[in-house]
């Protein structure tokens, strides 16, 4: 019971004084930093999980070796955390391969019960010493020294330099286990070398995060650099960044909010994470967007220009209100539109309306000519009725690029479905 | 010259197995205890393209785990121009079929083609211009060249295709293993496809192909018939019969399966 006591979250941070922040300060961007860049591998190999499995699964190991030095002696602590740690990963991989259960569901089953193993040993602890479990569920960077702070910084060299070292290999095993194994290179070490990173860095960072949320820092922000690059080397730079950006953050947010700092690092993490799914080149919500509202205008411009076209075809002058009807657009949208195209040398604007250039012209040309080798392709090769082609064939104007492959698809028709001479591409009508 | 004599495998005693690109004897392979692929044999020339047809689960892609060294064999030998696997690993490249592949990894083609390298490369060695240059001429080799910074996701099935046989040839192997190449590219693409893997073949490459569909099978110069073991092998003009394919796709167990079955029953009493 007195466990769960422990357990119950009261907001005593000790914030003010700032005793020893500035080592849980740059402990934390250390954590982040690190935690971002091993994040990728997480992120892109599938192990999420994986993660969050070490991260509760190193408690009893951290307890074992509290038992043994008899203090909370960091380099003990991390020697505990890193072979519990591994010992998780060779588990997992044990049940997942040598039984039908499936990985998720050894990663939950490997990983609970070393943390339940946790639970009983710091409820059998001699009389007298304390282990601080909120600290260890929780975390408060407050309460990290010097000490910490080094060890933090000598992981986070190890890491950042092994990965330069190994990033071919370590790439390749992310991508094509597959081809790494029949080229003869050990994926197996590669993924306890990587595990075991991942438990250095995490026991390094505990009292920064806590075991709940050290996970965040190790998915959110890899996540986010894999939302906005194509780039692995970019990918892990990012990571890394992002990671770095949100401790650092999250501990300002801390300050200000007088909230704990592992949850607000937390926070900004994922605020970045919301950021690059909105600004993600190519999935992002505000490219896509930009790129549709592009493309609209473009389309507009390009009906104005046929609209033109036909006016001066039946000698009509090209007032602004004709080509509204005939183009269909409201009157209001059309400067924007005259803008474009002025700029593109399409058009000259004179009192009465719009004149085509020589180039507008032949513009036009290719769009009406695209429209009557659609329209014949539709008939052909869509079985549509040519009484309901117009409409299709007005949206696949706009793709005139492929006119001449449809052109050569047709076998070169002289006339469209409603007897209109289709014009060649040399323009000559 | 030797004697005329035929071995067990069927292969002449006087041919020398070593100057074959592929030889197998006898492989048998196992996944957890129940046998997969059943004493298959075949020797491959150097140059020669091989389709490997059968339904799921006839062990074509255990076939080709194991040739790739992935998969230990329980019996056999498995050999690239005389040697074991062991020996041999810098020969063989496979190119993945399209659904084993992370398309949402972030790498670009030349990236993909890069990695070819790795089996000669030391772990923390850097490839050099030298590299990209090799990288560059694979890319070359299969028409892929001025795609090379695109992100993989934004090829077509044929492209990504080729992107890896790049990376199959920029890895220096002879011998190819293709799995399911020809999985949702359309007939043009299968064409482009073919012509390239007859360019590799006459410039010394020797491919294995895993092939689902049954249209194409007079493309190949041999033809590997496999429903658990080796139903035909030879020439698609010889082997591709009405009858050998009926007792490759025929879902009856064969005396074998029945017999396996029989004493698993057995084992659990």
């Amino acid at each position: 019971m007195h466990i769960l006591a422990q357990l119950t979250f009261k907001p005593e941070y000790s914030l003010y004084p700032f005793e020893g922040l500035p080592e849980g300060l740059w402990t934390s961007v250390l954590v982040g930093i690190t935690c971002g860049i091993l994040g990728c591998f997480v992120v892109l190999r599938r192990m999420a999980l994986i993660g969050d499995a070490i991260s509760h699964a190193i408690l009893p190991g951290v307890v074992i070796a509290f038992l043994v030095t008899n203090n909370t002696g960091v380099w003990g602590l991390l020697l505990g955390a890193l072979l519990a740690g591994l010992l998780t990963a060779v588990l997992i991989n044990l049940v997942s391969h040598k039984s039908r259960t499936k990985e998720d569901s050894a990663i939950g089953i490997v990983f609970t019960a070393l943390f339940a193993l946790g639970l009983i040993l710091i409820s059998n602890l001699p009389r007298g010493t304390h282990f601080d479990l909120k600290c260890f569920v929780f975390g408060i960077p407050e309460a990290v020294n010097r000490e910490e702070l080094w060890l933090m910084a000598i992981i986070a060299a190890l890491v950042i330099g092994t990965i330069t070292l190994l990033y071919h290999p370590l790439k390749l095993i992310s991508f094509d286990p597959v081809l790494a194994t029949s080229m003869g290179i050990p994926v197996l070490f590669f993924h306890y070398l990587l595990m075991g990173m991942i438990s250095a860095t995490i026991v390094a960072g505990l009292k920064t995060t806590g075991v709940i949320l050290v996970v965040a820092m190790v998915i959110t922000p890899a996540s986010a650099a894999y939302q906005l690059t194509n780039r692995f080397s970019s990918m892990l730079f990012m990571a890394g960044l992002f990671g770095g950006l949100s401790a650092l953050l999250g501990m300002m947010l801390a300050y200000v909010l007088n909230a704990p700092s592992g949850p607000s690092m937390v926070l900004v993490a994922t605020a970045i994470f919301a950021l690059s799914m909105l600004f993600s080149p190519t999935h992002g919500f505000v490219f896509d967007k930009l790129r549709k509202l592009k493309l609209k205008r473009h389309i507009e411009g390009e009906d104005v220009l046929k609209a033109v076209y036909k006016l001066e075809q039946h000698k009509e002058t090209a007032s602004r209100d004709r080509i509204g009807s005939l183009a269909s657009l409201p009157l209001e949208r059309l400067p924007l539109l005259f803008k474009d195209l002025l700029q593109e040398q399409l058009i000259t604007l004179t009192d009465a309306g719009a004149v085509l250039t020589d180039n507008g012209r032949k513009r036009a040309l290719q769009m009406v000519r695209a429209h009557r080798l659609w329209e014949s392709y539709l008939v052909e090769h869509a079985n549509i009725p040519p009484s309901s082609i117009h409409p299709h064939a007005e949206k696949l104007e706009h793709a005139h690029e492929l006119a001449d492959e449809v052109e050569r698809t047709l076998g070169y028709p002289e006339h469209d479905p409603h007897g209109s001479v289709i014009p060649k591409q040399e323009f000559e009508i | 010259m030797g004697t005329l004599e035929t071995n067990l495998a069927g292969t002449p005693a006087f041919l020398d197995t070593s100057s074959m690109a592929i030889h197998l004897r006898d492989v048998t392979v196992s996944y957890q205890e129940a046998p997969v692929l059943r004493s298959v044999s075949m020797d491959v020339a150097k140059g020669e393209i091989v389709g490997v047809v059968g339904p799921n689960g006839a062990g074509k892609s255990s076939l080709l785990k194991t040739m790739l060294g992935l998969h230990p064999q329980d019996a056999g030998e498995i050999h690239y121009y005389g040697k074991p696997i062991s020996d041999s690993r810098h020969l063989v490249s496979y190119v993945p079929q399209t659904g084993a592949v992370d398309w949402d990894f972030p790498v670009t083609a030349m990236d993909v083609v890069m990695m070819g390298h790795a089996s000669r490369l030391r772990w923390f060695k850097r490839p050099g211009q030298k590299h990209r240059e090799q990288a560059i001429e694979a890319l070359e080799t299969v028409g892929m060249a001025p795609y090379r910074n695109r992100h993989i996701r934004q090829l077509s099935g044929g492209q990504q295709q080729r992107v890896f046989l790049a990376r199959a040839l920029c890895q220096k192997a002879e011998i190819l293993f293709l799995d399911e190449p020809f999985g949702g590219v359309d007939a043009a693409t299968e064409n482009a496809i073919f012509a390239l893997m007859d360019d590799l073949a006459t410039k010394g490459h020797t491919l294995m192909v895993v092939n689902h569909d049954l249209s194409v099978l007079e493309r190949y110069d041999q033809l590997l018939l496999l429903n658990q073991h080796v139903i035909a092998y030879g020439p698609p003009g010889e082997v591709a019969t009405e009858e050998n394919l009926r007792n490759t796709y025929g879902g009856h167990l064969s005396l074998l399966d029945k017999a396996e079955h029989a004493m698993k029953h057995h084992l659990r009493k």
